[in-house]
């Protein structure tokens, strides 16, 4: 049977009545879960798992592929309309999306993501059924050294979301990198600044920094401006709707996402976070109007938006064909495979045909149950933002606090009988230093890309050297790595030359915009 | 144009130079934590310490920057802030931590809600703290006993739950 | 109720649910991996079977384990009703890390059960045999770079214990960490390492399929189902098992002890558990009392002893 049938039979097993009712289901308590600040994905399907344990194999995968889907959308929703990213993939989508919601176009944006979030899915869920064998060779034809060169040219564009001072913007990154340090050493199992704490081996939570951050930070920072707090917030501007010229920026942006997000996920050390980072420069580069970014440019939400959606398919191309769990969602769908004798891996494809089948029809499915959910679903998301300031705040950090303390919630420290939870110590702190970043005119992202970005950098060095006994040539041995420096040097040089360019243009607009 | 007063200006911007004190500070600390460690004798051509003076050596040029830039006022102009509400908030953080191993995630949690709410602006704490509690104890219930997450009970958790405490 | 006035006081924590369960089981790591599986299987198997009427599964993850060691030390001495799960690569983490906690901190109950790592090169790679590998060790220790868990685990344990089983410096062994098995295993057969080891189960489904080749296990005996030498067969005097166990609160009476066993020990023989062991591939490798002890405390001195040998543990 060729693919296009084992497909079709998928798919209508998949369109039954009852199975529709699962996606539905599956799709609605994902995005319920999701867009809970500080719950993203990985610990989404870790809760809802068991919700499917009862229910019949294929009822099971499809309900699970909702639950996948909806907590991956929920993310960017309330990071684009409250500026508190729930993970770390959602958190670029926050600085373009976040400034569309101020100026009353957070449905827009809201829809853009949902759409984007929407063709990403299913261009990359048809790359799943399709192309899975050669991404696969791809992906592990990807040595540390190439690696390495990945992790420069997402070096280089963090850059894109340093704001208006590069010194300001280092700063932060390289706050992000100390804290980086943090914990047991992989490569030799030594501890670095951990300061004898041993809630600190495991090294900082990369979901707790980018909660407190922005959910409190962000939080603290309206709290304390009485302006903010007094201000009445026009929920509304326009129409909720993305408008013609919205369409046109956004569908360019929605295929470059997913194609870098795909590959991207697919590798063993890439993920939704990587890619979503390379989007949001790649859309600043090629953008017509770059000026706008940081200030609610559209394709700043489009393009990572469905970058992490299409990374998240990308996922389960490893884990599908080989059986690597590449991501902690995917560690968790492995366990959640095995529920039913499901051993992904070479043979899985052979052994269990129709039930992989009917995975990535359901993905199909869910992935348009999302829309269908979602896109009338806007305006009322939207409404969010008329809660009064007091209760939704109070509630932000509600759900910060539970997610973190679900996830990583240890009480180990303690003096009598009152036990603490360092997790939650650390929240504290990195609210106020969130707080303190924002009140100095630095901006937030580049600590938390810096905290994910530095130690992968780092082992992948370690590793690519370790393997070469140290003949540091190896850096350049593989095309890859050299494609990957060229693409990074040109990423450095290109804005450079646009702006001298487009400078007299800029310049114009700006004049013209003084009166 | 803020840049153009600022550089006439010319008074040192008292709290970046705190800034880049901090910074410098942090440089030291990860230059010294770093110098006391012990690198195993293992297969290791980057040991573990690149990276960490790499870092530290990275922050003190860093703080040389921002002191150079607190000299010149290179700092964009800040909002004026109240630290009260931030003082309620802060208060709420830490009530919740102190009181969730003996009150349970709903009183702690709702402790928080209002303390919170206050700091915006809404009151009184006999009002807020209930409905900060009640609504903490429906998340708590719909999560902890509904998903499986683990949140610390309290007696009020066990009252409901088990109907004794 | 002076059982459960005595754990109240110990404890002092109002938030150990000790009213509404019957078992608590700390799982000492995050949702999905290998002990917290262990912890929820336990808990489906002792309320099928009857033993335990409310079970409930905490986790605290982090730090090969030491973390929730910790907690549970602290929080639950006395208490006769918690149980941790464990397992050998906390053994190493507790080494590693230098923890204030140990073993000897809780009263470990019995092994449950075991996994063989294995020893795999890609299909592709000119080592055919253990012994061709043992040559190029031998030759040049540093150019056989391996593949594995993180440093100190059981894997990286196993492969210095190799090398000094067959007469080269363990220092010198070029191991290179991954964090997961999957990370670990895309490397091993992008053909990034020379070799690959970790737990049988991260490679079973590619020597399936050919994709890689089993050099050995280190189990005693061969594993069923999988086609290849133990260490001993091909020739070096060695045997390593990543074991699971279960461990009661520290504190706790002979009596209650023997309760805990007995509990476990039903759960150990129970028709639900040995299907669950059926369905996920694990060993029963169960073993209690006396001899669970002078196993548990003769891992724990070999461990340390290579851990000096690697260099990782002064």
């Amino acid at each position: 049977m060729n693919t296009f049938e084992l497909l079709g039979q998928g798919l209508i097993a998949a369109l039954q009545v009852q199975n529709l009712i699962y996606a539905l289901i599956g799709v609605t308590l994902g995005t319920a879960v999701g867009v809970l600040p500080g719950i993203g994905p990985a610990l989404t399907v870790a809760l809802l798992l068991p919700v499917t344990y009862n229910l019949d194999p294929a009822g099971s995968l499809i309900m699970f592929a909702g639950i996948y889907y909806g907590g991956m959308y929920g993310g960017s929703t309330t990071s684009i309309l409250l500026n508190t990213p729930g993970e770390s993939a959602s958190i670029v989508t926050a600085l373009e999306g976040n400034k569309m919601a101020r100026q009353g176009r957070g449905g827009p944006a809201l829809a853009t993501a949902a759409i984007g979030s929407f063709i990403a899915g299913l261009i990359a869920t048809l790359g799943l059924a399709f192309i899975a064998p050669f991404v696969v060779k791809f992906a592990l034809s990807f040595g540390p050294a190439d690696y390495f060169a990945l992790m420069i040219l997402a070096f280089v564009t963090v850059s894109a979301a340093f704001g208006d001072s590069p010194l300001r913007g280092l700063t932060a990154l390289f706050i992000g990198l100390g804290l980086g340090i943090i914990g047991i050493d992989q490569q030799t199992g030594q501890t670095r600044l951990a300061f004898g704490v041993l809630d600190l081996l495991d090294g900082i939570e990369v979901t707790t920094l980018a909660v407190a951050l922005f959910a409190i930070g962000e939080t603290l920072k309206t709290a304390a401006d009485r302006e903010q707090v007094e201000a009445s917030v026009m929920a509304v501007k326009g129409s909720v709707w993305m408008t013609l010229e919205d369409w046109k920026r956004s569908w360019g942006s929605w295929l470059r996402g997913t194609f870098i997000g795909f590959p991207i996920g697919a590798m063993p050390a890439g993920g939704a976070d990587i890619a979503s980072f390379l989007s949001y420069s790649a859309e600043k580069s090629f953008a017509k109007k770059p000026e706008e970014f940081g200030h609610g440019a559209i394709e700043g939400v489009a393009g990572p938006e469905a970058a992490n959606n299409a990374s998240a398919a990308g996922t389960l191309v490893p884990l599908l064909t080989l059986g690597l769990p590449t991501t902690a969602t995917a560690a968790i769908m492995l366990a959640g495979f095995q529920q039913f004798g499901l051993q992904p891996g070479p043979l899985l494809f052979a052994n269990n045909a129709s039930l992989v089948w009917a995975l990535i029809a359901s993905l199909l499915i869910a992935n348009f149950m999302l829309l269908v959910l979602n896109l009338p679903l806007i305006g009322l998301w939207v409404k969010l933002l008329t809660i009064p300031k007091p209760w939704l705040y109070a509630g932000i950090l509600v759900f910060a606090t539970l997610g973190t303390l679900g996830a990583n919630g240890a009480m180990s420290m303690g003096f009598g009988s009152v036990r603490i939870s360092f997790e939650l110590v650390l929240l504290l702190v990195f609210g106020v230093l969130g707080y303190l970043l924002r009140r100095f005119g630095y901006p937030i992202a580049p600590v938390v890309v810096g905290l994910i970005l530095g130690p992968m950098a780092e082992q992948q060095l370690r590793r690519a050297l370790s393997i070469s006994q140290g003949d540091p040539a190896v850096l350049f041995h593989s095309p890859i790595s050299l494609v990957l420096y060229a693409v990074a040097i040109i990423a450095v040089l290109l804005p450079m030359i646009m702006r001298m360019r487009g400078k007299g243009a800029v310049l114009g607009q700006l004049a013209s915009d003084e009166d | 144009m803020s840049v153009g007063q600022s550089n006439s200006t010319r008074r040192p911007d008292g709290a970046a130079l705190v800034i880049a004190v901090i910074l410098a500070a942090i440089s030291i600390i990860i230059f010294w934590q770093t110098s006391q460690m012990r690198v195993p004798p293992i297969q290791q051509r980057v040991g573990p310490t690149v990276f960490p003076y790499i870092v530290a050596a990275g922050l003190g040029l860093l703080a040389i920057g921002t002191l150079i830039s607190a000299l010149r006022n290179g700092f964009p102009a800040r909002s004026k802030d109240d630290y009260g509400p931030i003082a309620w908030i802060i208060g709420g953080l830490v009530a919740q931590i102190l009181l969730l191993s003996t009150a349970g995630f709903s009183v702690a949690t709702g402790v928080l809600f209002a303390l919170t709410a206050k700091g915006f602006g809404r009151g009184p704490l006999w009002q807020t703290i209930p409905i900060g509690v009640i609504f903490s104890f429906i998340v708590w219930f719909i999560f902890a006993r509904g998903l499986q997450l683990s949140l610390p009970m309290g007696p009020v958790e066990r009252f409901i739950v088990t109907g004794s405490f | 109720m002076n059982k459960l006035l005595l754990a109240a006081l110990v404890s002092g924590a109002l938030s150990m649910p000790a009213f509404a369960a019957d078992y608590t089981i700390l799982a000492p790591a995050a949702p999905g991996g290998g002990w917290d599986q262990t912890a929820r299987t336990m808990q489906e198997a002792f309320t099928a079977e009857g033993i335990s009427g409310n079970v409930q599964v905490t986790n605290v993850p982090g730090a090969g384990g030491t973390i929730g060691l910790a907690q549970f030390a602290n929080q639950d001495a006395g208490n006769p009703n918690a149980l941790i799960v464990g397992g050998y690569v906390m053994v190493g983490a507790i080494l590693t890390n230098m923890s204030p906690v140990t073993l000897a901190d809780v009263t470990p109950i019995a092994r449950l059960t075991g996994e063989a790592v294995a020893i795999v090169v890609p299909a592709a790679s000119d080592i055919q045999t253990l012994d061709d590998l043992v040559a190029k060790l031998k030759e040049n220790t540093g150019a056989v770079s391996w593949a594995g868990g993180s440093a100190g685990g059981v894997d990286h344990i196993t492969a210095g214990l190799i090398a000094k089983t067959i007469g080269v410096d363990p220092t010198q062994v070029n191991y290179i960490a991954y964090s997961g098995g999957g990370e670990a295993l895309a490397a091993i057969l992008g053909g990034q390492v020379t070799v690959g080891i970790s737990g049988i189960s991260e490679f079973a489904s590619q020597i399936q399929a050919g994709e890689l080749r089993l050099l050995a296990v280190s189990s005693d005996e061969r594993v069923p189902g999988v086609d290849g030498p133990t260490l001993k067969e091909a020739g070096i005097d060695l045997a390593v098992q990543n074991w699971r166990m279960v461990a009661a609160a520290p504190g706790i009476t002979p009596e209650q002890k023997a309760a805990i066993t007995a509990d476990v020990k039903a759960l150990a023989t129970s028709a639900s558990w040995k299907a669950a062991l059926e369905t996920k591939g694990w060993v029963d490798t169960y073993l209690d009392g006396e001899a669970f002890d002078t196993q548990l405390a003769a891992d724990i001195a070999a461990t340390e002893t290579i851990l000096k040998d690697i260099g990782l543990v002064q």
